[in-house]
């Protein structure tokens, strides 16, 4: 087991002559929250592609968890924007369907009806306790065009969180959604990191790990636990937006106010070495945390050594 | 005001007041006819209706070769016809339609013939199903199954690539799915209830084939005798049958609506 959920190493992507990012190194610990936030056009999406394996970069590599990506596959989980649910699934349904897949054979399905319906069974039950403890127990049995936009956004994290993945990749996760709902979801996100931290302590491996993209420079700051900045607004930008910031977080627990002005310098620090293209600098001046992240992962190491 | 809701009841009187006037209108072209001609079977009163029916329900007396009343040789011939093509048409459409949505080396070769081909008349193409396979039952399952397949088959092929996005399969991967069980787990139940429309939309266009055919060549079958009859101008049987016919369609029509109802309960149109 690698001591990075998430690896990803001198990556670059170009479509045709143009190159869209240059040189990417990232790695991501167990447990982290990671927000990448960075203007419009500037290659997060088609970083998040290639990390979930669907969009191989030009050069580089990607591992999760020391294994090398060669397509999407059972290690990175992905939620949506527009979140993506199967219709013809009702919530437990949608949410059970990786169960499904992972413990049960295609054949079994047609030809062990029986031990496959006692699977189903537990999978079904599993995936309602799930639901329950994310504050979806009247979801349940409602098929997705039942449901209303934060419904199915939480239900659709679940059906991802599940299985366990090494790593979930949140792409827009509550850009369609209404402030309140925006509110309950960043909620979650946090009790989940209060759920790393608990495992932290414990010795344990941490079961959440999340890599967000976001346009939404508070919600990024409020969630992660640590804030990419990907940009062109850098001295080689010709060459493609690299990491001009990257930096750790203020923690922030579910039962702490919502008080954004808590980083309102971190904010516009983050503004104005990502945003801002009359500020051109080095893309190494605001990124810190490569230093701190080797601290981390000795710690992680020797932690599990210990246990 | 255009859509203005109407109550209920109203809705159904003008619906019983459509087919009365229907009838009504019928039974007096019918007397205007035959008061121009007291022998004209062309449009037969309504009372000579029954007669129609009990015609084709009579057994046909031959001393030595008793056989089964006419409607029960028709409707056999041309059910089995239909059944066997239908199903045949529909197997080989949602294979090939699913797999060329699924799979961009299917779709690059096969699409411009699919495409080029569901445009020709199945009519047309007659004499060349009757040149390829002769005038006996696999005549006209050919017509059937390939005068529903091509235009089926675009129209599932279409039902894939717009209902499953790359993000459902993708995600579907990330959730440990095989390519098949990405076929069979979230294509073929995705599209499903486009199947059971498409099927539904292709019965009409299956009988007007296989009419076609049984009236060019049939010896039996419900096109075959519509034709025999009205050469003689015996058109209260011609009636019967034609009202058979969109009772057949009406039926097939509802048992796919309710099928459709029962396996794909969160289909919304």
């Amino acid at each position: 087991m690698s001591q990075f959920a998430l690896e990803v190493k001198s990556l670059s992507h170009s479509f045709g002559s143009y190159r869209v990012l240059d040189n990417i190194n990232l790695q991501v610990l167990p447990g982290q929250i990671v927000a990448v936030v960075g203007p419009s056009g500037c290659g997060k999406s088609t970083l998040l592609k290639a990390i979930l394996g669907t969009n191989p970069p030009t050069s580089g590599e990607i591992l999760t968890d020391g294994i090398p990506v060669r397509g999407p596959n059972r290690n990175v989980g992905i939620v949506y924007q527009n979140y993506s649910l199967y219709d013809f699934m009702n919530a437990e349904q949608n949410v059970s369907f990786g169960l499904k897949l992972d413990e049960t054979s295609f054949l079994t399905r047609f030809f062990a009806i029986r031990t496959y319906w006692e699977k189903r069974k537990k999978h079904l039950a599993k995936s309602r306790d799930f639901l329950r403890e994310l504050g979806l127990e009247n979801a349940c049995g409602k098929y997705p065009h039942e449901m209303s936009g934060g419904m199915k956004q939480r239900v659709a994290v679940a059906q991802a969180f599940i299985m366990r993945p090494k790593i979930v990749l949140l792409d827009e996760p509550f850009g369609a959604l209404d402030e309140a709902m925006r509110e309950d979801l960043q909620l979650m996100l946090l009790r989940f990191y209060q759920e790393n931290l608990l495992a932290k302590k414990e010795g344990r491996r941490p079961e959440y790990t999340i890599l967000m993209v976001t346009h939404e420079l508070n919600e990024a700051i409020y969630v992660a636990d640590r804030v990419i900045g990907l940009s062109r607004f850098h001295t080689q930008g010709d060459q493609g937006a690299a990491i001009v910031y990257d930096k750790p977080c203020p923690l922030f627990s579910p039962e702490d106010p919502r008080d954004f002005s808590r980083f309102a310098q971190q904010r516009d620090e983050l503004r104005k070495a990502v945003f801002n293209d009359e500020y051109i600098k080095d893309r190494n001046k605001y990124v810190t945390f490569w230093s701190e992240l080797s601290d981390l992962a000795n710690s992680v190491a020797s932690t599990t050594t210990q246990k | 005001m255009i859509r203005r809701t109407i109550p209920i009841w109203l809705f159904w009187l003008l619906a019983i007041g459509g087919v009365i006037a229907l009838l009504m209108s019928y039974e007096i072209v019918s007397i205007q006819a035959t008061r121009i001609n007291e022998l004209q079977n062309t449009i037969p009163s309504l009372k000579k209706l029954p007669e129609g029916i009990k015609e084709i329900f009579r057994p046909q007396r031959e001393p030595e070769n008793p056989k089964p009343a006419m409607f029960w040789v028709d409707i056999r011939a041309t059910m089995l016809r239909l059944g066997i093509g239908m199903t045949i048409g529909v197997f080989f459409s949602v294979l090939v339609g699913v797999l060329m949505g699924a799979y961009r080396w299917i779709e690059a070769p096969l699409s411009p013939i699919v495409m080029f081909l569901s445009k020709v008349p199945p009519t047309a193409m007659m004499p060349i199903y009757f040149a390829l396979a002769g005038i006996d039952l696999s005549m006209f399952v050919s017509v059937v199954a390939l005068g529903i397949f091509f235009s089926m088959t675009q129209s599932i092929y279409q039902a894939v690539c717009q209902d499953v996005t790359d993000e459902a399969i993708n995600k579907a991967y990330t959730l440990g799915a095989s390519e098949l069980e990405i076929i069979y787990e979230v294509i073929w139940k995705q599209i499903l209830p486009k199947i059971i429309d498409s099927i539904r939309l292709q019965i009409g266009p299956a009988m007007v084939f296989l009419l076609a055919a049984e009236m060019l060549v049939g010896g039996a079958g419900l096109g075959y005798q519509i034709r025999m009859q009205s050469k003689t101008y015996n058109m209260k049987v011609v009636y019967v049958y034609v009202t058979i016919l969109a009772m057949i369609g009406l039926a097939a029509e509802w048992i796919l609506a309710t099928l459709r109802r029962k396996l794909c309960p969160w289909y919304v149109k």
